[in-house]
C-alpha cells in the first residue's frame, strides 16, 4: 500500500483516532491484525511483539509470569502498542517508570518509499547506530509505520496498594499537605492529584483528592503509608481506580496537556483543583509536572464554561515558561491553536528523508 | 591562514598547531585507533565556540568535538581534521534545586557535577567508570552509561534539551527544558550521535535524589558459572539493585596486586558487587532476598560494607579495574557488547573456551544487570603473533554475542572500533536511515566524518560531491594500529 503512494490514515485498533489533527488520506492502513508476541523471555524481562498488540494483551502475557508493562496512557487498554508508541502516551506510571522512550528498546517500521528498518535492539542497553527509536517514537506515524516494538519490563511489585487522601479545606490548607507529600519518604509508583469532578466520576467524593499508588517489597509499601498517615488521612482504595481514571479519557472531546516546572505546578494546584467546573477534568502529575484538561462530551456543562477556556488561561499565565499540548481537539479547533508543531528545518528535513511523498498520516502533526 | 583566523577567535595559545602538540589528540581513551589531526582549537566561552564553528562552516572544513578524551570507541578523532576540543566550556550554567535540574557547558566533568550537587542531596545518575574526567558534553555525544545505569537508566534518560550548534552554525534547541513538547524527539536523535550532528553548547539534566539509604554487598563464588547464574537469578527475581557488577578471577587478582586493592578474596573465581538503594525499610528487606539467592548459587560468602569508606573501597577496585590492567600487559583491548540476560552462563562459558583456544588471557570486569559486557585482553602489542591472536579471539566473542541476540555496543559506542560490525547487526536500508538522519542534521558530513556508519551504506550520499571527498575509510574488525598505552577508564 505504501508503495502506492496515495496518502495513507495508519490506524491501529482505532482507539484513539479522534486524537492529533484532521489527517487528510484516501486510505486507511490498519495494524490491528498484525498483533501477537514475537519473543518473549521472562528471564530477560525483555518483549518483543508486533505493533497491533493490545495493551490488555501484553498486560495479560506478562501477568502470568508477574512482570508488567509499566504503561498506563489514558484511554482504553484496548488500544495498541503500536499506537501507544507512535503517539507516545503515557499516563500515571511514568513518573516512576519513565514515558514510552524510556521503556523502548527497539523497533521495526516501514518508511514511506516501503523499506522496512530495523532500528535499537533486543537488548537493555544499546549505543549502536543513531538513534531511530527515539525518533520514530511519538512521529504519529508521519516518518513510518510501527510494525514491531521490543520493551522493557519490570517485575510487578510483591505489594501494590493505592491510596485515597481528599483535598478539602482552602487552597492554602491544600497546598501546606500537598507541599508535605513531596518528601523524600515518599516514593510513590503513581501520584495525581484530580479535580472534583473526576472525584465525582470515580465515585471518590465531593473534593478534590489525591491518589497514591506505592509498590515494592512489602516493607517499603508499609513504611511508606504509616509515613503518609503521620501528615493526612489516607484510606485504601483498590488498584482497579487506574483503570478508572484512565477510562474517563473515552469520552473527552478535547484533551490539553501542560506541562511546567514541577514546582510551578504544585504552587497553583491548590488553587486549579479548587475551582469546580463539573464538565472539566483536571489532574496533576506534580512530579512529572503535567496537568491534563480533558473536557468529557458526557459532564454536565455548567455556565461560562468552554472547552479549553481553564487551559488556555494558566498556559497564558506562565509565560512561556510551559507548553501545552493538544491531544484532542474538536477538528475545527485544531487550524486555530498552532499551525504544525514539525515546522522547524531540522524536522521538516527528516519528515522528506523517511517520506518524501508525505503519504504516512498526512496534516496529523500540522506538517 | 586557518590558524590565524581561529587565533583571533579564542586567542593563540588556544590553537594548536605542531604534530608534536597534536600527538595528544590522536587517539581518544582506545589508543588502538590513531588519527593525525591538523589542528585543535579549544574556544573559551560560547560565543567562541559558535564563532569557531560557523568560521569552519564558512570554509568548507571537517571537524570533530572532543570533550576530555576518554572515550573507549577510537571516536574523537580523524586524520587531517580539525578538533575542536570543549573542555574549556566548564560553567554550570544554572542549578535549579526544587525542579531538580541543571544546565550545564559542555565541559563541566561528570563527577564535578555530582560535587556541585551533591551539597543539596542530590546526584546526577549516569556515571561512567570514566566520570572523574569525563566531560557531560562527552557523555551525550556517546550517550554514556555506568555501573548504575542498571537502575537510573543512561544519558538519554537524564537529559530534558541540548542548544546544539549544527554543523552549518545554525544553532537550534532540541527538547525542552521546562516541559514535554510534542513533535519530533530530536533530542533523543542526538543524544548518542557521537559527534556526527553537531556539538552541544548547553545541556539541561534532570537531577536525581540521592537515595535515603545505600547497601553494598560483596558475593564471592569459586566459579564463573555460579556467579552468571546467580546475576540472572537476581535480575529475574525482579528486584532492581542500583548496580549489579562481575568481576572474575583474573581481574580480581590483578587489581588486588594494584594501588587500588579494594580486598577482594583473591582466592575467589568471580565476585559480583551488587548495590541496593531507596527507602531503608524497602532496602532491607531486597538486601535479605539478594543474599539468599547469592548464598543459594553458591556463593562462599556475602559481605555487606558496613560504612561509606569501606563501601568506596569496594567500589574503587571495581571503577579502576581497567586502569589496573596495567601490570599485566603494555596494552589492553576492550570490548563492550550487550547480551540478553538470560545468556550470560552460557556467553562467559564461550569466552572461556575462546580465550583458552587462543591461548590469551581474557579479563571479564562487567556491567552484569544489564548485560553489559566488557571482556578485555592485556598483551602486549610488540609481539605480533600475540597481537594476531588477541584480535582473533576478539572477533570471535564479538561474534558469539551478536550470535546470542546482542548488542556490539552498551555505552562506548561505535566509532572507528565497532563500525566493522555495524553491518552484522543492521541491514542495509536500516543503515541508510540512520545515514539520512545524519544528512539532516550535516549535509555534509564535516562533523567527524566516516564514524558510526560505513560511508558505503548512505546511498543517496557516498554518490555526491562531498561524498566523494570522504575517504571511504571502513575499517573492518581487527584494530588496525596497537595500543601503545594501558586504558585508563
Amino acid at each position: 500500500m505504501i508503495r502506492d503512494g496515495q496518502p495513507l490514515r495508519i490506524t491501529g485498533r482505532g482507539a484513539w483516532l479522534d486524537a492529533g489533527r484532521p489527517v487528510s488520506a484516501t486510505r486507511t492502513l490498519s495494524l490491528a491484525h498484525d498483533a501477537g508476541v514475537v519473543s518473549y523471555v521472562p528471564g530477560d524481562l525483555t518483549l518483543t511483539v508486533r505493533a497491533g498488540t493490545t495493551l490488555a494483551d501484553i498486560a495479560k502475557i506478562t501477568g502470568e509470569k508477574n512482570q508488567w508493562l509499566p504503561l498506563d496512557p489514558y484511554g482504553s487498554a484496548d488500544g495498541t502498542i503500536g499506537a501507544t508508541v507512535a503517539t507516545a502516551s503515557a499516563g500515571p506510571l511514568s513518573s516512576s517508570f519513565g514515558l514510552v522512550r524510556d521503556l523502548l528498546l527497539g523497533m521495526e517500521f516501514v518508511n514511506g518509499r516501503g523499506e522496512v528498518i530495523r532500528a535499537g535492539g533486543k537488548v537493555v542497553k544499546n549505543v549502536a547506530g543513531f538513534d531511530l527509536t527515539r525518533l520514530v517514537t511519538g512521529s504519529w506515524g508521519t516518518l513510518g509505520v510501527i510494525t514491531e516494538v521490543t520493551l522493557r519490563l519490570y517485575a510487578q511489585p510483591p505489594a501494590d496498594r493505592t491510596v485515597v487522601i481528599e483535598l478539602d479545606g482552602t487552597p492554602r490548607e491544600m497546598a501546606a499537605v500537598l507541599r508535605g507529600m513531596i518528601t523524600p519518604v515518599l516514593s510513590p509508583i503513581a501520584f495525581q492529584l484530580v479535580s472534583r469532578s473526576i472525584s465525582r466520576a470515580l465515585r471518590l467524593g465531593e473534593s478534590p483528592v489525591a491518589l497514591l499508588r506505592f509498590g515494592g517489597n512489602e516493607s517499603a509499601v508499609d513504611a511508606q503509608i504509616s509515613a503518609l498517615r503521620q501528615i493526612a488521612t489516607p484510606r485504601e482504595l483498590e488498584t482497579t481506580v487506574w483503570g478508572s481514571l484512565r477510562e474517563l479519557d473515552g469520552k473527552t472531546t478535547t484533551a490539553i496537556r501542560i506541562s511546567s516546572l514541577p514546582q510551578r505546578l504544585l504552587a497553583t494546584a491548590a488553587t486549579i483543583l479548587s475551582d469546580d467546573l463539573p464538565a472539566i477534568y483536571t489532574n496533576i502529575d506534580p512530579r512529572r509536572g503535567v496537568m491534563r484538561i480533558t473536557v468529557s462530551s458526557d459532564a454536565p456543562v455548567g455556565d461560562g464554561e468552554s472547552d479549553s477556556n481553564a487551559a488556555m488561561d494558566f498556559s497564558a499565565d506562565t509565560n512561556g515558561s510551559s507548553n501545552v499540548v493538544f491531544e484532542k481537539l474538536p477538528p475545527d479547533v485544531w487550524a486555530a491553536v498552532s499551525a504544525s508543531v514539525v515546522a522547524d528545518p531540522l524536522s521538516q528535513g527528516i519528515k522528506k528523508a523517511y517520506d518524501p511523498h508525505n503519504i504516512l498520516n498526512p496534516g496529523i502533526l500540522g506538517d | 591562514m586557518v590558524v590565524e583566523r581561529l587565533a583571533e577567535i579564542v586567542g593563540e595559545s588556544h590553537v594548536l598547531s605542531r604534530k608534536s602538540e597534536l600527538l595528544v589528540y590522536n587517539s581518544d581513551g582506545l589508543p588502538g585507533y590513531r588519527r593525525q589531526p591538523k589542528l585543535a582549537v579549544f574556544p573559551g566561552t560560547r560565543e567562541e565556540a559558535i564563532a569557531v564553528v560557523r568560521y569552519l562552516a564558512e570554509q568548507n572544513l571537517s571537524f570533530v568535538p572532543r570533550g576530555a578524551g576518554t572515550g573507549l570507541s577510537g571516536g574523537a578523532l580523524g586524520d587531517d581534521i580539525i578538533v575542536v576540543g570543549l573542555h574549556r566550556l566548564k560553567k554550570v550554567i544554572s542549578l535549579d534545586i526544587e525542579n531538580r535540574r541543571a544546565t550545564v557547558e559542555p565541559g563541566v566533568v561528570n563527577l564535578r557535577l555530582n560535587r556541585y550537587v551533591a551539597p543539596h542531596g542530590l546526584l546526577y545518575a549516569p556515571d561512567p567508570s570514566s566520570e572523574a574526567a569525563c566531560t557531560i558534553g562527552g557523555n551525550v555525544a556517546e550517550n554514556a552509561g555506568g555501573p548504575h545505569c542498571l537502575k537510573y537508566g543512561v544519558t538519554l534518560n537524564h537529559v530534558l534539551a541540548l542548544t546544539v550548534i549544527l554543523p552549518s552554525g545554525e544553532v537550534v534547541q532540541l527538547g525542552n527544558p521546562v516541559g514535554e513538547r510534542d513533535g519530533y524527539d530530536l533530542r533523543g536523535a542526538f543524544i548518542g550521535s557521537e559527534g556526527c550532528f553537531g556539538l552541544a553548547l548547553d545541556i539541561t539534566v534532570r537531577l536525581t535524589p540521592k537515595p535515603q539509604t545505600v547497601r553494598t554487598l560483596l558475593a564471592d563464588f569459586t566459579s564463573v558459572d555460579q556467579a552468571a547464574h546467580v546475576t540472572s537469578a537476581v535480575v529475574a527475581s525482579g528486584i532492581v539493585p542500583a548496580a549489579l557488577e562481575f568481576m572474575d578471577g583474573p581481574t580480581i587478582r590483578v587489581v588486588e596486586d594494584s594501588i587500588y586493592a579494594a580486598g577482594y578474596p583473591r582466592d575467589a573465581e568471580a565476585i559480583l558487587l551488587i548495590e541496593l538503594d531507596g527507602l531503608e525499610a524497602g532496602v532491607v528487606a531486597d538486601l535479605e532476598t539478594v543474599r539468599r539467592i547469592c548464598l543459594e548459587g553458591g556463593a562462599r560468602q556475602v559481605k555487606v560494607a558496613r560504612d561509606d569508606a569501606e563501601r568506596m573501597k569496594l567500589w574503587q577496585g571495581r571503577k579502576k579495574a581497567f586502569g589496573a590492567m596495567g601490570r599485566l600487559a603494555p596494552h589492553l583491548i576492550v570490548q563492550d557488547a550487550v547480551i540478553p540476560r538470560t545468556k550470560l552462563p552460557e556467553i562467559l562459558a564461550t569466552i572461556h573456551g575462546i580465550s583458552q583456544k587462543y591461548n590469551v588471557m581474557v579479563c571479564n570486569v562487567f556491567h552484569a544487570g544489564d548485560g553489559n559486557l566488557h571482556p578485555n585482553i592485556a598483551y602486549s602489542a610488540d609481539d605480533p603473533a600475540e597481537s594476531e591472536r588477541v584480535h582473533k579471539a576478539m572477533r570471535e566473542i564479538m561474534q558469539a554475542c551478536i550470535a546470542a541476540g546482542g548488542s556490539i555496543t552498551g555505552e562506548h559506542g561505535v566509532g572507528l572500533d565497532k563500525m566493522g560490525y555495524m553491518e552484522s547487526i543492521f541491514t542495509d536500508t536500516s543503515l541508510n536511515a540512520m545515514c539520512e538522519l545524519r544528512g539532516v542534521f550535516d549535509p555534509d558530513h564535516r562533523s567527524n566524518p566516516g564514524k558510526v556508519v560505513p560511508v558505503h551504506s548512505c546511498k543517496e550520499w557516498h554518490g555526491t560531491p562531498a561524498g566523494r571527498r570522504q575517504p571511504t575509510e571502513h575499517q573492518p574488525p581487527p584494530l588496525e594500529a596497537e595500543p601503545s598505552r594501558p586504558v585508563a577508564r
